[in-house]
């Protein structure tokens, strides 16, 4: 439970003849994490993929890409057969091929006539306003035609240089159209390039521009109209083959790794060797797996696991069922290396219970709990599943700790007695009961607890969390560190701080005149001393920390009161401000309604997020921190879980 | 004959005082941490840019400057 699975080193040596079987048999089993071959000076080569693999890599891109145009995307589908599959995989993904072939070019032509029809529509727009057709503006001996952008009204100008001309002027959009003799054109243009003179292309069609305009826009509705027909025949496609293609490409990529198996083992003439991991309960398993498929004919032995090997055995989680989701909280962090505890299971408890504790809110806790399970219920990825575990873990705390608390949406459920008098709670007759006085500030501990009315008693108690928490980590930094570097590393390194802790407790009690202030001072001491030996001068300068840890837990009440302030004004604004409850319904008490109901949608949200992190960061910075290193390698065995296919 | 001067003219409200203090606790340290946040978070979405599994690491160190304005608001909280 605290520490990662045990693992075993095993080699598998046969003929090569049986290699093909060797490989299939591992691949069916899911459990033998083969570690890659690199070659060296030594007689054993790399191994040569097995069959036709770049025929199926080939089919395998195919159908992949087919599969991305089509927009296939991963959804449970019913499993099929594998062996039918293969038989007529090759005449289905040609007919595949050639219907999507099809359907995409017909795609692409009318997208690219799309665009045509875009660009010329582009090059017309200037025109629109100056009716002529378009076949006017060229062919002639003796006029030149100027067509362009201008800054200001030319006709003076031109007007100045010959009286024999035909300008036509938009003024809108500042275009010009401007016939004049041929012999003329030189000072015209000069004129011309005066007033910034910009030539437009003038677009080889023929026709008044308005009317071309007209049509195009009517030929275009209808190319949108076909492109958006072709999308259904995509789709349609998509609907019919989705099936075929998932499965046809599991089973590619299934061979495919399979074949190229033989990329990763050592291999001599004849022989072949494949190195990897297994986990240890699995070992028996695996040699009579490989046993039953070769005939006994490969031998499986099990090595002795060096302290070389310790850097690199892939790690795999061995956690009940039950906190199993926290692995996910790991993998974030970093996986544990092979002989350090596996904390998930103190995640497993202190996670949902900082959470519980800043949260702490029956509403709250009842929607996300509602969320966790709809999305569990609908959702059926498999990234998503853990995570909503996590949530309904967090929320059931929550429970617990609202129902501690009092507190429903922000409202208290109890009264509150205050110096101003009695406020009346949510439920009627629930009275807030007297426990005893709490020995900080003057505050009066009651059940339910008023966290607004007790912050004084909750910030000390939290701080008290944290110190037990972080001592919790030293405690574990201690056998950690026992394991790899022995005892007296251990006590120096970890043991130091614990020493040092106690020195600051003593020198506390000396303080309220409980013993002689000295002996704390020659215990913190010793610490400090300790301290140094164990970590140098990185020792003492940590020190400070101790104290700013622990008050890092006091973000347990602040962030729980901040999260209680939003839910309190979002409750103020809607029924007090707006509506007041006893009041006729109006238009008053709708707008009450929606305030209420945003406002809390938002904190809810807030309430993964802001409690979520909080936990997290308390687990990882303050936490973490005293005991954990981590950079333990994935366990990911060679083989492949089946979703779409099956043998038979 | 002048009036003597009472001392309470010159005086603040306390209250007053107190909740400037609290308010520029809260405040100061929020504008400390966002700056220290900004700083690492476009750090952060750089690194996970190249290397999506960056995330959690990232994650993690933006959000450890958030306790400068926990510890802003434990002490607006000691004040009040």
């Amino acid at each position: 439970m605290l520490k990662p699975k045990q693992m075993t080193r095993a080699v598998i040596v046969g003929h090569k003849n049986i290699l093909e079987e060797t490989v299939d048999a591992l691949h069916k089993a899911n459990l033998f994490q083969i570690e890659d071959y690199i070659e060296d000076d030594s007689e054993l080569k790399i191994g040569k993929p097995f069959g036709n693999i770049s025929e199926i890599s080939k089919k395998l891109i195919k159908i992949r890409s087919i599969g991305s145009l089509l927009g296939v995307e991963d959804v449970a589908a019913q499993r099929q057969d594998s062996s039918k599959i293969l038989t007529d995989l090759d005449d289905r993904l040609n007919q595949l091929d050639a219907e999507v072939n099809a359907v995409s070019e017909k795609k692409t032509e009318l997208e690219a006539e799309l665009k045509e029809t875009e660009s010329l529509k582009k090059e017309l727009i200037p025109f629109t306003n100056i009716d002529l057709d378009l076949d006017l503006y060229h062919g002639y001996e003796k006029l030149a035609v100027f067509s362009g952008y201008v800054q200001e009204n030319v006709e003076p100008a031109i007007s100045g240089i010959t009286s024999s001309y035909k300008l036509y002027f938009d003024p809108k959009n500042s275009v010009i159209v401007l016939f004049v003799p041929k012999e003329k054109s030189e000072e015209v243009s000069d004129a011309l390039a005066k007033a910034l003179f910009k030539e437009l292309r003038v677009p080889d069609v023929s026709g008044v521009p308005s009317s071309i305009i007209a049509d195009l826009e009517k030929k275009e509705a209808n190319i949108v109209n076909k492109i958006e027909s072709t999308d259904a025949e995509i789709e349609e496609l998509n609907v019919k083959y989705a099936d075929f293609i998932l499965a046809s490409n599991e089973l590619l990529s299934i061979e495919t790794e399979k074949s190229e198996a033989p990329l990763r083992i050592a291999t001599t003439e004849s022989t072949f060797v494949i190195d990897g991991w297994i986990p240890t309960e699995h070992y028996d398993d695996l040699q009579i797996t490989v046993n039953t498929a070769t005939n006994g004919r490969a031998f499986v032995s099990s090595q002795e696991m060096t302290s070389e090997d310790e850097k690199k055995v892939p790690i795999e989680y061995d956690n009940p069922k039950v906190s199993s989701p926290f692995e996910e909280i790991m993998d974030l962090y970093a996986r544990p290396r092979y002989k350090e505890i596996d904390p998930t299971t103190l995640i497993f408890i202190s996670f949902p219970l900082f959470y519980g504790m800043i949260l702490g809110d029956i509403g709250y806790a009842l929607i996300l709990l509602a969320l966790a399970f709809g999305i569990k219920k609908f959702v059926t990825s498999d990234a998503i599943k853990p995570l909503m575990n996590i949530l309904i873990y967090c929320q059931i705390s929550t429970l617990i700790f609202g129902i501690l608390y009092g507190e429903f949406l922000g409202f208290p459920l109890a009264s509150i007695h205050t110096d101003h008098g009695v406020e009346a709670g949510l439920i009627a007759g629930f009275e807030t009961i007297d426990l005893f006085a709490s020995p900080i500030g003057g505050e009066m501990f009651t059940f339910p607890v008023h966290r607004t009315h007790l912050v004084m008693t909750l910030i000390v108690l939290t701080a008290l969390i944290g110190v037990i928490h972080i001592n919790i980590g030293y405690i574990l930094g201690f056998i950690n560190e026992n394991k790899k570097h022995g005892f007296s590393a251990a006590l120096f390194e970890k043991g130091s701080w614990i020493v040092v802790e106690l020195g600051i407790l003593l020198i506390a009690l000396g303080y309220v005149g409980m013993l002689p202030i000295a002996a704390g001072v020659l215990v913190f001491l010793i610490g400090f001393v300790m301290l140094v030996k164990g970590e140098g001068i990185k020792g003492p300068i940590e020190l400070p920390a101790l104290l700013s840890n622990s008050l890092s837990y006091t973000r347990i009440i602040a962030v729980g009161l901040s999260s209680i302030y939003i839910a309190s004004t979002v409750n103020l604004i809607a029924f007090e401000m707006i509506w007041e409850p006893g009041t006729a319904i109006g238009g008053m008490t709708i707008f009450a309604i929606v305030v209420f109901l945003f406002g809390h949608a938002l904190n809810t949200v807030l309430s993964i997020i802001a409690p979520g992190l909080h936990a997290l960061r308390l687990q990882y910075v303050e936490f973490f921190g005293k005991f954990y290193e981590g950079g333990g390698r994935k366990y990911d065995p060679f083989g492949y879980i089946r979703k779409y296919t099956e043998e038979k | 004959m002048a009036e003597p001067v009472t001392s309470t003219i010159t005086m603040m409200d306390p209250a007053g005082l107190q909740a400037i203090g609290a308010g520029l606790a809260v405040g100061l340290t929020g504008l400390a941490s966002g700056i220290a946040e900004k700083e690492i978070g476009t750090a952060a979405i750089g690194a996970m840019a190249e290397n999506e599994g960056l995330f959690g690491k990232g994650l993690i160190l933006t959000v450890i400057p958030e306790t400068i304005v926990i510890f802003g608001l434990v002490v607006a909280l000691l004040i009040s």
